[in-house]
């Protein structure tokens, strides 16, 4: 029989695919790079995850996990062909335990609708990326996902108490516990963020956080950029954590505002959409500080959002801003490094300087109070010569968030993207510590192979002359 | 901000004696050399912070001690950027005490005694206060630390939002030394609040009557409930709860008895399982969080206790003293791909053998 015979076995002739088409669609995710899918598979449950990768681990075929295919960093992109396992049908909301504030969900399911559907309990899934009304909760789970809100929360590993997963050689593990620090080593914590390299998700018990009372929602204006992030040092400074602290420059303003009509003061140099949450009177109190440090640092203007209609205009602009770049080039490169916040400002003048200097058209919208900076360069992908400067000048970022104490990636990943240029953060023996754990869950590379880890990071021996006979390492 | 948390040295919970035959390097590259050559000649090795926690699952032998009392100090510390670097053996009273004069904290046990941050993140023990921010291991940047075999590995980044390749950072926070000595960590931190109180009331209150306290702790004694925020706030949610407050955070006494257990399961079965504790047990129950820490006779039985919380997805395991039965209870499922982890980094097995659940 042939894979694709063995696989509709398995699943039905319905959800195994090899329709061109279909193909063509999921052989890339948001991001730039393109693979070639072999099949795509729909399973609903578990069971049917463990037949597939035990059929693909036999036939020495590559898995590559996806969902949504938000992703930005080809994390979710067959480049060695094999099977591509969409997790969109295994979108069903399991259990929600309003009492131990938890839900177990399948991970299909989309981010928003986790939200929606247990705001019923008065409880959210913190965790809220630009893509929560498409992306999926294991997808978030694969690349550990931030969003405006985790600034105060954290990123999606903190809202994960426990994951069902399917390891290379089918077998089904759950790790983790809805009972606080579960024993022994957290392995939950090693599969979130490991982008499908490592095991398949196929079940999640996420954290849900109560809604919050209140909520006050601001759009401070600057005459420059500089001003604007020495305001978001500064609330930080006077101990103050807002919910969100996100960052827009004018280009990016001027194109949401075009397209939007939010209201935005096209006018500044830079805006900041601050949010706090709580009780009232601590809201109050938080806003009253945010409004003091900008008018400290200069901002040209301050206002509030009256209502919930007003605010969810500005998060529209803010979470809708890179389809408004459409109107500026076909395609777009969005950028995902952090660096300290302290070092903001001189990273801001150094990104923009790589644009101008590639004549590149680059805006600027991001979580500014993490320091995790999303440059968003808008170019058309007809034109190689522009395509070519569009990937020097990304380089070159990240280089220079490296060289100011930054990371590669905040939240979206390193999938194939960023993955050679891991050695500019870690060592030869870094590296080959981790793609030892990796060895650990997946010795034979069925999942997500080539990701993460450029080529030759195993290649350190300095342990293995003492592995005991008979030891799996 | 009260006083009363300036003062977690005072409560200093039991130390065990260090070994008198231990090393003490000052260096990574020293805990390199020593670990390094302990793989070759098999000499096994234990790891000691502050010697809070040793009681904490099964008792290891070894040929040799590495202190990391040598290895102390903040590197780093950027309050704008809201991070420290700082090394293992820094006693948490003497980080939180620097922390505290730039108005801000990392949130780490409020009661440590003698213990470092090398061994509270290696024992993957939290603060109070983490139903309000988190367990310690949500705070956990950057770690840097050397294999079982000589290896000097770093995870993680000194930035607050990092996915950079797998998450060390937090496998190695509450891996007991079973993967290597930590040598310093890069933490998340938090600001101080303008107010805090501590409300003392008969019963539990409704889980969200005011929004995410810092802390809600039961005892023989009663309820107290922790509030920090901005004034108005406080004052705002000391009203709603009712019952006497007073400023600052009021912390039980550390539980003292020769045995202390931890019981740990979903928050919602708390009431249940004080229902279960041996009678007269001294306790400290976290609410919202599911721990309840509690003193028993030597002579308790733990087994029924113990089936009930596992039963429920949830473990007992032993803080302090010793007992015939078994710290830590059932293993967790898929010890197979732990095993496999710990050899990834310590290949000949020489540190902390067998320290962690199931022996491995």
């Amino acid at each position: 029989m042939t894979l694709v015979d063995e696989l509709v076995a398995i699943l039905g002739s319905e959800r195994v695919t090899v329709d061109q088409f279909a193909l063509h669609l999921y052989s890339k995710d948001a991001g730039a790079s393109r693979g070639h899918a072999d099949v795509v598979v729909f399973p609903h449950t578990s069971e049917e995850v463990a037949a597939v990768v035990r059929l693909a681990a036999a036939r020495g075929v590559p898995i590559v996990p996806r969902g949504a295919g938000t992703g930005l960093a080809a994390g979710a992109v067959p480049n060695e062909g094999g099977i591509v396992v969409s997790t969109t049908r295994m979108n069903q909301i399991h259990e929600v335990d309003p009492v131990n504030q938890t839900a177990w969900v399948g991970p299909g399911v989309i981010n928003l609708d986790l939200s929606v559907a247990t705001a019923i309990h008065g409880l959210h899934f913190a965790p809220d990326p630009s893509s929560q009304s498409v992306c999926t909760v294991g997808g978030n789970v694969a690349s550990n996902s931030g969003g405006p809100h985790c600034l105060a929360e954290g990123s999606t590993v903190a809202h994960i108490l426990a994951v069902e997963v399917v390891l290379a050689d089918g077998e089904t593990i759950t790790v983790g516990s809805g009972a606080p620090d579960p024993i022994g080593l957290d392995v939950r914590g090693v599969l979130v963020g490991s982008e499908g390299t490592l095991g398949l998700v196929t079940r999640t018990l996420v954290r849900l956080l109560p809604n919050p009372p209140d909520v006050r929602t601001l759009l401070l204006a600057f005459d420059t950029v500089e001003a604007a992030a020495s305001t978001v040092s500064g609330v930080i400074a006077a101990g103050v954590v807002p919910a969100a602290l996100e960052m827009m420059d004018q280009r990016m303003a001027i194109a949401v505002e075009n397209w939007l009509h939010a209201g935005l003061p096209v006018d500044a140099a830079a805006l900041l959409l601050a949010e706090v949450v709580g009780e009232t009177a601590a809201v109050d109190a938080e806003a009253d500080v945010i409004r003091r440090v900008a008018a400290e640092c200069g901002a040209a203007s301050v206002s509030l959002a009256a209502d919930e209609d007003e605010r969810a205009l500005l998060w529209k602009g803010r979470k809708s801003a890179f389809g408004a770049v459409a109107q500026a080039a076909p395609d777009y490169y969005l950028h995902d490094t952090v660096v300290p916040r302290t070092r903001l400002v001189e990273t801001m003048a150094s990104i923009y300087e790589i644009a101008d200097r590639y004549r590149l058209v680059m805006m600027n919208v991001f979580h500014a109070g993490d320091g995790n900076l999303h440059p968003l360069i808008a170019f058309d992908s007809a034109d190689p010569d522009e395509t070519q400067r569009v990937h020097q000048a990304a380089q070159e970022m990240v280089e220079v968030c490296v060289s100011r104490g930054g990371v590669l990636s905040g939240e979206h990943g390193i999938g194939l993207e960023k993955r050679d240029l891991m050695p500019l953060l870690f060592t030869p023996t870094d590296l080959d510590a981790q793609a030892r754990l990796k060895e650990c869950f997946d010795p034979t590379g069925v999942f997500n192979p080539t990701k993460i880890l450029p080529e030759g990071s195993r290649c350190f021996d300095l342990g293995s002359r003492f592995v005991p006979e008979g030891a799996w390492v | 901000m009260s006083s009363r948390d300036a003062t977690a040295a005072e409560h200093d919970v039991t130390t065990a004696e260090m070994p008198d035959d231990r090393v003490t390097p000052t260096t990574e590259e020293e805990v390199a050399e020593l670990l390094s050559e302990a793989t070759e000649t098999g000499r096994r090795v234990g790891v000691w912070g502050g010697g809070t926690h040793r009681d904490m699952g099964y008792a290891t032998e070894s040929d040799l001690v590495i202190s990391t009392a040598g290895l102390a100090g903040i590197v780093d510390w950027e309050p704008d950027d809201l991070t420290v670097v700082v090394r293992a053996g820094t006693p948490i009273v003497e980080l939180e005490e620097e922390l505290r004069r730039g108005g801000q904290s990392a949130i780490l046990p409020e009661q440590p005694g003698a213990a470092t941050v090398g061994g509270v993140v290696a024992t993957g023990v939290s603060a109070y206060a983490r139903l309000r921010y988190g367990p310690t291991r949500d705070r956990m940047l950057e770690v840097r630390a050397v294999t079982g075999d000589g290896r000097l590995v770093k995870g993680g980044g000194r930035v607050v939002k990092n996915v950079t390749g797998y998450d060390l950072p937090r496998l190695f926070t509450g891996s007991f030394g079973s993967l290597g000595v930590i040598t310093s960590v890069c933490l998340k931190l938090w600001p101080l609040t303008e107010a805090t109180a501590t409300v003392r009331l008969t019963e539990v209150p409704p889980l969200r009557l005011v929004h995410r306290p810092r802390a809600m702790l039961e005892t023989a004694e009663g309820v107290r409930i922790l509030l920090s925020g901005t004034g108005p706030e406080v004052e705002d949610q000391i009203r709603r709860l009712g019952g006497e407050a007073t400023s600052g955070f009021d912390y039980p006494a550390p539980l003292d008895g020769p045995l202390v257990w931890s019981l740990r399961i979903r928050p919602g079965l708390l009431g249940d399982a004080l229902a279960r504790l041996p009678s007269g047990a001294d306790f400290v129950a976290q609410h919202g969080v599911g721990e309840v820490a509690f003193t028993a006779p030597v002579d308790f039985d733990i087994a029924d206790l113990r089936g009930w919380a596992e039963g429920e997805g949830g473990a007992v395991v032993r803080l302090r003293g010793t007992s015939a039965a078994d710290p830590w209870g059932t293993p967790p499922p898929a010890l197979e791909i732990q095993r496999r982890i710990i050899a990834a980094f310590d290949p000949r097995r020489i540190i902390e053998v067998g320290r962690l659940p199931g022996r491995i």
